[in-house]
């Protein structure tokens, strides 16, 4: 059985050192077959709260301009808590 | 990024945060609204088949009652949040995070203990051998009961702006209800301390409730969440507790639960206050994950004045003077969190 999301995103960056959220956006879809502006903001609202509960952080955000609007993006890395949260959650 | 100054990038992190934080107190204050809105038909229950037929100092079969009525309503609350996730599209991540048992959704089996049978039991022992209005303000100091377990659990941090916050919500509830708790004193009666111990096991089960869940909620989703700490209250009282009472007492359990479902006014009555119950709780879930379980309960703690407006409301009897004190002072409280600043809610743990 596939992972659920917020398992997901975390395990994709325990994989890497650091992942901007468009990245992580490809991923979930190709993971999950999902599309769509609403697919994509409830992935971004995921990493939202997972930030908020410092299990991951924002390295380097920046503007990004897509289909003529701004857009905010960020870098997120797993931090030593988020790691520990999923080694106590079976994640890792 | 040639064209992008700073001051461009950070307006639009403050934008970021300050919407992180509004959605986050949002949430709570949905919480609180449709607590208050949930003691209308909640009371209203009670004056229904079968439950009008009790009598008061039935205690024992007061006691099965509660237990009857809770179990049919958590089972709405499942339905109503089935709804809810499936117009998300969250009914599979729901069973992909209910399975994980073992290291997941344990947690969310735990806060059902404390949030569902702890809770409601300890309330109930409050208002049965002191009063409502006693239970009413042992309840109101259960965040303070979650921050400081958030705290020592896992050091979510509460700012002084915070506690202050805190501390004049928690006041505002006291002078609500205080006036008309001390109507409720009886030095003769004897089985005092049951109800005193009963309103602390309700503010413990309902502040350790946001704790534990919050463990959980940090790696799954707060609308998922929800959906599994129902469906483990709904085998607490329905595979243990309900069973138990059946087989070991001769309370009458399938006489209550047959004239719980046969009744269209009591199940109209249910569903209502299981409507509230549900997204209640789901806001409630909702606004830990972005501003922390001790401003969340804070905020949500509003209820007590949205209780009192909605029951106002429908039985035109007007408050107290002594409740517009505590409405200023309740409303005053969550201003004075609400005013803190956008990052610092933004990272809510000492861990990074």
């Amino acid at each position: 059985m596939k992972l659920h999301q917020k398992g997901f995103l975390l395990v994709a960056l325990s994989k890497a050192d650091s992942l901007w959220d468009e990245s992580l956006i490809a991923q979930t879809f190709e993971e999950y077959g999902s599309a769509g502006e609403y697919a994509e903001n409830t992935i971004r609202i995921a990493l939202d709260e997972l930030a908020a509960g410092g299990l991951i952080t924002r390295l380097e955000e920046k503007l990004d301009v897509k289909n003529g609007r701004q857009k905010l993006i960020f870098k997120y890395q797993l931090s030593n808590f988020g790691r520990s949260r999923m080694q106590d959650t079976g994640l890792l | 990024m040639s064209n992008q100054t700073p001051t461009a990038l950070s307006l639009a992190l403050n934008r970021h945060y300050g919407r992180s934080q509004r959605w986050g107190f949002a949430w709570a204050l949905w919480t609180a609204i449709l607590w208050g809105a949930w003691y209308v038909p909640g009371t209203a229950l009670w004056s229904e088949h079968p439950y009008v037929d009790i009598p008061a100092d039935a205690q024992s079969l007061r006691l099965a009652a509660t237990a009857v009525m809770t179990w049919v309503h958590a089972i709405t609350v499942f339905l109503f949040l089935l709804l809810w996730n499936a117009v998300l599209g969250k009914v599979k991540d729901y069973g992909r995070t209910i399975v994980r048992f073992r290291k997941i959704s344990k947690w969310y089996a735990l806060a059902s203990l404390c949030g569902g049978p702890m809770a409601i039991f300890g309330s109930y022992m409050a208002m049965g051998f002191i009063g409502p209005v006693f239970a009413a303000v042992t309840s109101l100091f259960y965040p303070v009961i979650g921050a400081v377990i958030a705290r020592l659990w896992y050091k979510e941090k509460i700012s002084t702006r915070a506690a202050i916050g805190m501390a004049i919500i928690i006041f505002g509830g006291v002078v609500i209800y205080g006036p008309s708790m001390f109507g409720e004193m009886d030095p003769n009666n004897h089985h005092a301390w049951l109800g005193y111990l009963g309103g602390i096991i309700s503010a413990i089960g309902w502040g350790a409730e946001g704790a534990v869940a919050g463990r959980a909620m940090d790696v799954s989703d707060p609308d998922v969440g929800i959906h599994c700490r129902f469906t483990f209250e709904i085998a607490f009282w329905g595979v243990f507790i309900l069973p138990f009472l059946a087989i070991f007492t001769d309370l009458p359990i399938k006489d209550l639960i047959v004239g719980t479902v046969t009744h269209g006014n009591a199940m109209l009555w249910i569903t209502l206050a299981a409507a509230c119950h549900a997204y209640c709780y789901t806001a409630f879930y909702k606004s830990f994950s972005l501003i922390g379980v001790g401003r969340g309960e804070a905020i949500g703690n509003l209820y007590a004045v949205f209780a009192l407006i909605f029951i106002a409301a429908f039985t035109l009897q007007l408050p107290e003077w002594y409740f517009i004190v505590g409405l200023v002072l309740t409303v005053l409280g969550s201003f004075v969190m609400f005013s803190e600043s956008a990052e610092s809610v933004s990272e809510l743990r000492d861990h990074s």
